[in-house]
Order: C-alpha cells, then sequence, then structure tokens
C-alpha cells in the first residue's frame, strides 16, 4: 500500500470521512443554493424595484463570501483524509476520474473567483445591475458545474457502470445510471435547503429584534425563504422517486437494503423529516393568509383544508410495512417481518402519500402565491408561526444528514464488510471484480 | 483492517455497541462542527 494501513483511534476512520463530507455538504449545498437564490433576489430586486430582494441579496453574498472559507476548507480536510486513510480507494478513483476531478478544481476555483468579484464590485456596478446579476449566476453556474462532477463520482460509488473498454470508462462512468437523477435531485435541494435555513433564520431574527422596520424585514424574509422551501421541496418526491428507481435497476441489492431490509428505518426517519417540514410550512402558510391586504377568506379556508389532506398524506407515508422498525436495536414487534402493519405498504399506500402530498403542496402554494401577489401586512406574524420556520430549518438539516447516511449505507448490502464502490471494492479497499474498471494506478494500465 | 471488518461486521446486520456509539459520535461532530462554523460566521459578520 502507498502509506500503509492507517486507523483513527476511539472513532474509527469510517466515521472520520462521514463527519468531513456530511459537514463539508451542508456547507457547499448551502453556498451554492445561496448564491442562485441571491442572485435571483438581486434580480427580482432590479424588476420590481422593492428594496427588500436588494437588501436580502447583498446580505446573503457576504455571508456566502464569508462561509467559503468553512466549506472549503472542510472539502481539503476530506480529500486529506481520504488519500491518508483510502489510499487505494483514492488511487481507484483517480483512474477512473482523473479528468473530472481536474475540471471540478476549476469550476470551484472559477467559482471562489467570481463569488468575490461579485460581492466586491456590488456598489461599483451599481448603475450597470444586469451585468451584476450575470455575475452572480455565472458564480452559481460553476457552484452547480462542480457539484454535477462529484455527483459522477458519488452516483459511481453506488451504481458503477460495467467497462469494457477506454471510450467506455469515460463515457459510461460519468453517465453512470444514477448520476442525472442524483444530480437533478441535489439542484433541487440546493434551494429548498437554503430557502428553510434562510427562513429559519429570518424567524429567530423576527423574534428577537425589536425595531419595527427589521420586524417587517424578516417577517418578509421568512415568507421568502420559505416559498423556495416548500415550492422545492413538492418537486422532491418525483424526483427522488426517478432516483430510487434508478438504484432499483441497476443495483437492487442497495435498493433492498434501504427500502425493505434493516435499514428500511432511514427512510422512514426521512419521510418523518418530511411531515415536519410539510406541515410547518403548510400551517405557515394558512397563518399568513389572514393578513393578505385584501381579505382571502375563501382562500384561506381552502388552505385549512389543504393542510388536514397534507397531515393525511405525511402520515400514510410514515406508516412503516411491518413491525420490523429498527431490528439493529432490538425495536421489534410481534413477529418482526411477519407482522405486517395496515397502511404500511408502498403499495399502493405509499405512492398514494407521495403523489397527494405534492398535489396538495402545489395546491397549497399557487394560493399561498396568489395572495403573495396582493400583498401582506408585514410585521405581524405571530410566535409560533416563526417557530415552525426554524423547526422546518433545523429539520431540513436533519434531512440532509439522513439522506447522506442512507445512501452511503446503501452500498453496505452484505455488511460484510460492504462496498466502496459497489460490487468493485470493499471496505477494505480489496478488489472483488475484474469487470469493475477499478484497476488501481499502481497496477498499470486500465482496461 | 481486520479489526475494523469485525467492527462492521455482524451477520444480521444488527448494530454493535462500537457501531452505535460510532453513529452518534459522528452525527454530534457533524452538527458541533456545523453550528459552529455558521455561528463563528455569523459573530464576525453582525457589526458590519
Amino acid at each position: 500500500m502507498p502509506i500503509g494501513n492507517l486507523d483513527v483511534p476511539v472513532i474509527g476512520k469510517n466515521v472520520v470521512i462521514a463527519v468531513l463530507v456530511q459537514s463539508h455538504i451542508l456547507f457547499a449545498t448551502f453556498i451554492i443554493g445561496a448564491v442562485l437564490i441571491a442572485a435571483t433576489s438581486e434580480y427580482l430586486g432590479l424588476v420590481t424595484k422593492q428594496s427588500n430582494y436588494e437588501r436580502f441579496a447583498r446580505n446573503l453574498a457576504r455571508f456566502v463570501v464569508l462561509l467559503f472559507a468553512s466549506g472549503a476548507a472542510l472539502a481539503i480536510t476530506f480529500v486529506l483524509a481520504l488519500v491518508t486513510l483510502f489510499p487505494v480507494f483514492f488511487s481507484v478513483l483517480q483512474n477512473v476520474f482523473f479528468w473530472v476531478f481536474l475540471v471540478e478544481a476549476f469550476m470551484f476555483l472559477g467559482q471562489i473567483i467570481i463569488v468575490y468579484a461579485w460581492y466586491n464590485v456590488w456598489d461599483k456596478l451599481a448603475y450597470r445591475k444586469s451585468l451584476h446579476v450575470v455575475f452572480g449566476f455565472i458564480a452559481g453556474f460553476l457552484g452547480l458545474m462542480a457539484m454535477t462532477m462529484i455527483d459522477a463520482v458519488a452516483s459511481f460509488m453506488l451504481t458503477p457502470a460495467e467497462v469494457t473498454s477506454q471510450a467506455d470508462l469515460v463515457a459510461r462512468s460519468f453517465l453512470n445510471q444514477t448520476m442525472v437523477p442524483l444530480n437533478m435531485h441535489r439542484f433541487i435541494g440546493n434551494f429548498s435547503y437554503v430557502g428553510f435555513l434562510v427562513a429559519g433564520w429570518a424567524g429567530w431574527r423576527y423574534l428577537m429584534t425589536s425595531r419595527e422596520d427589521d420586524r417587517e424585514y424578516y417577517d418578509w424574509m421568512g415568507h421568502y425563504g420559505l416559498i423556495w422551501g416548500f415550492g422545492f421541496l413538492i418537486m422532491q418526491p418525483v424526483i427522488g422517486y426517478g432516483y430510487l428507481k434508478g438504484i432499483r435497476e441497476s443495483a437492487p441489492d442497495s435498493f433492498n437494503t434501504i427500502m425493505l431490509g434493516d435499514k428500511s428505518w432511514v427512510f422512514n426517519l426521512l419521510v418523518i423529516w418530511i411531515a415536519v417540514m410539510s406541515i410547518a410550512s403548510t400551517a405557515y402558510f394558512v397563518h399568513k393568509l389572514r393578513f393578505a391586504i385584501r381579505p382571502m377568506e375563501t382562500l384561506r379556508k381552502l388552505s385549512v383544508g389543504a393542510l388536514g389532506f397534507t397531515a393525511l398524506f405525511t402520515v400514510l407515508n410514515i406508516i412503516p410495512a411491518n413491525a420490523n422498525l429498527i431490528p439493529q436495536i432490538g425495536l421489534v414487534f410481534g413477529q418482526g417481518e411477519a407482522t405486517k402493519i395496515p397502511l404500511g405498504s408502498m403499495y399502493p399506500w405509499k405512492y398514494i402519500g407521495l403523489i397527494g402530498l405534492m398535489l396538495v403542496g402545489f395546491f397549497v402554494i399557487a394560493l399561498y402565491l396568489r395572495a403573495t401577489a396582493t400583498g401582506f401586512y408585514w410585521g405581524r406574524a405571530s410566535r409560533w408561526s416563526q417557530f415552525a420556520l426554524m423547526a422546518c430549518a433545523v429539520t431540513v438539516v436533519l434531512t440532509m444528514v439522513t439522506m447522506g447516511y442512507t445512501r452511503e449505507t446503501a452500498r453496505r448490502v452484505d455488511n460484510n464488510p460492504a462496498y466502496l464502490i459497489n460490487g468493485c471494492v470493499k471496505l477494505d479497499q480489496s478488489l472483488v471484480s475484474e469487470g469493475c474498471p477499478t484497476e488501481p494506478l499502481t497496477e498499470g494500465e486500465s482496461k | 483492517m481486520t479489526e475494523l471488518a469485525l467492527l462492521l461486521q455482524d451477520g444480521n446486520g444488527g448494530a454493535t455497541a462500537v457501531g452505535i456509539f460510532h453513529f452518534f459520535v459522528g452525527f454530534f461532530l457533524i452538527l458541533t462542527i456545523y453550528s459552529s462554523f455558521l455561528g463563528f460566521t455569523y459573530w464576525i459578520s453582525k457589526d458590519e
């Protein structure tokens, strides 16, 4: 081995990688989503001449600039940890994805340069606002491209394509079976995640501030963040379904592990988080409609009905299929897998739940946007509505962590000792399959 | 490496005490790093 077989005391090397990557992703996703939302907001400010958009965009851009170092530092630390703790695995990845990593590095570099330039010339380009907005979108685009590159690697680890020629190595590895759905899932997720965090932060500031103008601003900001957060969240069931379908078709063992097997509780956990966000968001919308400038009692009654349906559909998603809840800690009732729970099966109940949640979500946000067009009285929101926003922000972080764990644990198909690259490289970095594009650099020319 | 494999191995996929410990340590560390970095960034920017 290039640098020997190292381990980390107490917590083990798996946890080190997981902690660094998950922490990095929480920042990286924030930065990509925040740049795109801030650029869009700046553009909306330009078009509508409403000062809130400009204030929001500039503050968010400043926060991104300051936060960039944290995200980047974690990324570098993660790569260092990976090279040190999993050297053979890293050389395998380099062998397959050298050009992808190179492109990602340059996208990252470009993103840094443009983000800093974008923030720095805010005043200088005050009279060339369109050009300035373009800076923001280019920075966001470069971030998305960097994300796309690493998504190719992450999706490849779960669904590696069989490679039979040098030409296949790049094309089929990059565009492996789950790359596009994963990328779409994360693209939408960027907006949703940042939207909920913005809303939660606004809720906190609204409760803390004593100035009337700030109360109005943070009330607006909570509403604006939640439109992003919830609006993009309700697209995720369809895209997430496409992603899972890709996993089921190309890595059925992994699909069974996370959806039907002993680890299916992670998906139950995930839908609990989605339930919290959906119900809290809809409740917020119902509350907010009371403050519409033009009274909209009918819309409000409809949204109360939508809240009831949201609760119904989310509960339908949460019900486990059988009494084998979390076998790892002994949380098993009755006969375990043999004890079926009514309304718990995937077909048709989970499909009804997910489709219903989406339809009601689109319905309620359409009602809310209708009311938004006529405006609200800002600064009058109740305390509990702000707590709902903060609950969404906390829950979206838990969702991110749970989803990251779910995707990575899907490669523990036999748990003996699980895979780094599914079906190709084991967790102990041993190569197990001849058909995989996994020959490390030390073993000469790749297939 | 064998020790690591043994830690993760459990015929029926059941969690070991070490596995559960690792899970919660990881979870705690992620949230600690995240919240402290965010808090620090807010702290250095709030007086502007």
